[in-house]
């Protein structure tokens, strides 16, 4: 059962600000950025467009797009992938602005930031008076800014559980299959909100 | 009525061995951790997807888990949001109560992986939360202590000594699980004073009764976790087996 309470913090940290020189502080500013609109006093609809525009910056998408295909970034043609990508970051954002809400409230731990090269690896632990769950974010250095392109929550990858279904989907469907599934979803998901 | 008494042996000299093995344990060395950090990276992000977990039953699977669906979203979850009317801490102390009386597992099964600190930290949670927290309605030793609870059974038993997940398996109403887990699961409870209890003076009604209140109290302190998946998956079948089979095996390293 405490796998959906792991699920529930897969979308914690999606964003991450360009800028920033070490991968803490580049994670901290987004984090810092993200609580300072759900902290604010505005209404729920005017704090997902606040947060909703800045989410892509903060992501590395193509570390994100190729770690989620795997093999199929290399089948895909480049019209595939494009079009896959823009996507992707719909359903990534969509899934974090219908979540961001249980976020409000808690603080988060800086434990530890490891850096090799152009990869960084950063412990936070996230506490609220519900939760106390480690998150790990991994990332890669492009362009000289840190991009995040993986979230673990409790030793679950957000990147690993999406490129499991995604490619299952690809191999049965097709990049067809995958993208109108895709559209199917964020129709369904813009619906909610 | 021997087992209790060996029980309480083997929790009274796994007190003295945590003294002797607090002291020797030091935080990771440096050469493990770059060994992580390396590993962590190891994998070639283009390379064909690893599955963790295999599933042959996919089918039956998938019925199981259309089941627990209706079940989930028709029954246990309007019961649950009915019984939210008992206050929060309440429904927290009932969750820890029976968390504390499942103790022994935890114990057991640290001491199994020759994790004696960690044995250790949940024979004094054990003690500290019975008594001080009142039989274990309050999980002082978290709060005060700082130890918190951690979690092990014996499918991360089986892992550490390298047995496999197994075949993907969901099991009605209780959700994901794997072959290894599942007998598991079967030995955890009889390490546990509680179901070992029930399993000889209950019947099979007051079983899953007691099963169903555990879960309706789990789920009234949850926020709609499951719901907000379900929105969220293109599949979420699929993605609940990565994640079920990535958290066991960060839970076996651990």
């Amino acid at each position: 059962m405490r796998i959906l309470c792991v699920l529930l913090f897969m979308t914690l940290a999606l964003p991450g600000y360009a800028m920033a020189t070490s991968p803490q502080e580049q994670v901290k500013k987004m984090i810092d950025g993200v609580f300072a609109v759900l902290n604010s006093d505005q209404s729920a609809e005017v704090k997902r467009t606040e947060i909703s525009g800045t989410v892509q910056k903060f992501l590395g998408v193509e570390s994100l797009s190729q770690r989620t295909l795997g093999v199929y970034w290399k089948k895909g043609t480049p019209e595939e992938l494009s079009r896959f990508m823009a996507l992707y970051v719909k359903i990534l954002e969509r899934t974090y602005l219908n979540r961001v809400d249980d976020y409000s409230g808690g603080t988060v731990d800086y434990i530890q930031e490891r850096v090799k090269d152009d990869k960084a690896i950063l412990d936070t632990k996230f506490v609220s008076s519900k939760f106390d769950i480690p998150v790990q974010y991994k990332l890669v250095q492009k362009d000289g800014t840190w991009q995040i392109y993986d979230v673990l929550i409790e030793g679950v990858s957000l990147v690993r559980s999406y490129r499991s279904s995604y490619n299952e989907i690809l191999r049965k469907e097709g990049f067809g299959g995958l993208m109108k599934k895709m559209e199917e979803k964020l129709v369904q998901m813009e619906k909610v909100s | 009525m021997r087992l209790p008494i060996l029980l309480l042996i083997f929790l009274a000299s796994l007190v003295f061995v945590e003294v002797t093995f607090a002291k020797q344990t030091s935080p990771s060395s440096g050469s493990a951790l770059n060994d992580d950090f390396d590993s962590a990276f190891a994998d070639d992000p283009l390379s064909a997807d690893v599955q963790l977990i295999s599933d042959p039953l996919e089918r039956l699977n998938r019925g199981v888990f259309w089941f627990n669906d209706k079940m989930y979203l028709y029954f246990l979850k309007p019961v649950a949001r009915a019984y939210r009317v008992v206050p929060r801490p309440v429904r927290k102390s009932v969750r820890n109560f029976f968390s504390n009386l499942s103790n022994p597992v935890r114990i057991v099964n640290s001491a199994l992986q020759f994790k004696f600190a960690d044995a250790g930290r949940e024979t004094t949670r054990f003690f500290v939360n019975t008594t001080v927290g009142l039989g274990g309605l309050f999980d002082v030793a978290d709060r005060w202590g700082k130890i918190p609870k951690k979690e092990e059974d014996f499918g991360q038993t089986l892992g550490f000594y390298h047995v496999g997940q197994g075949p993907y398996l969901i099991l009605p109403l209780f959700g994901a699980s794997s072959v290894r887990d599942v007998s598991g699961l079967a030995i955890d409870s009889l390490l546990d004073p509680l179901t070992l209890y029930m399993s000889r003076h209950w019947s099979l009604l007051d079983k899953a009764g007691y099963r169903g209140g555990l879960a309706v109290n789990y789920l009234s302190l949850d926020d709609d976790s499951y719901e907000k998946i379900k929105r969220d998956a293109l599949d979420p079948y699929l993605f609940m087996r990565s994640a079920y089979a990535q958290y066991r095996v960060a839970k076996v390293a651990k």
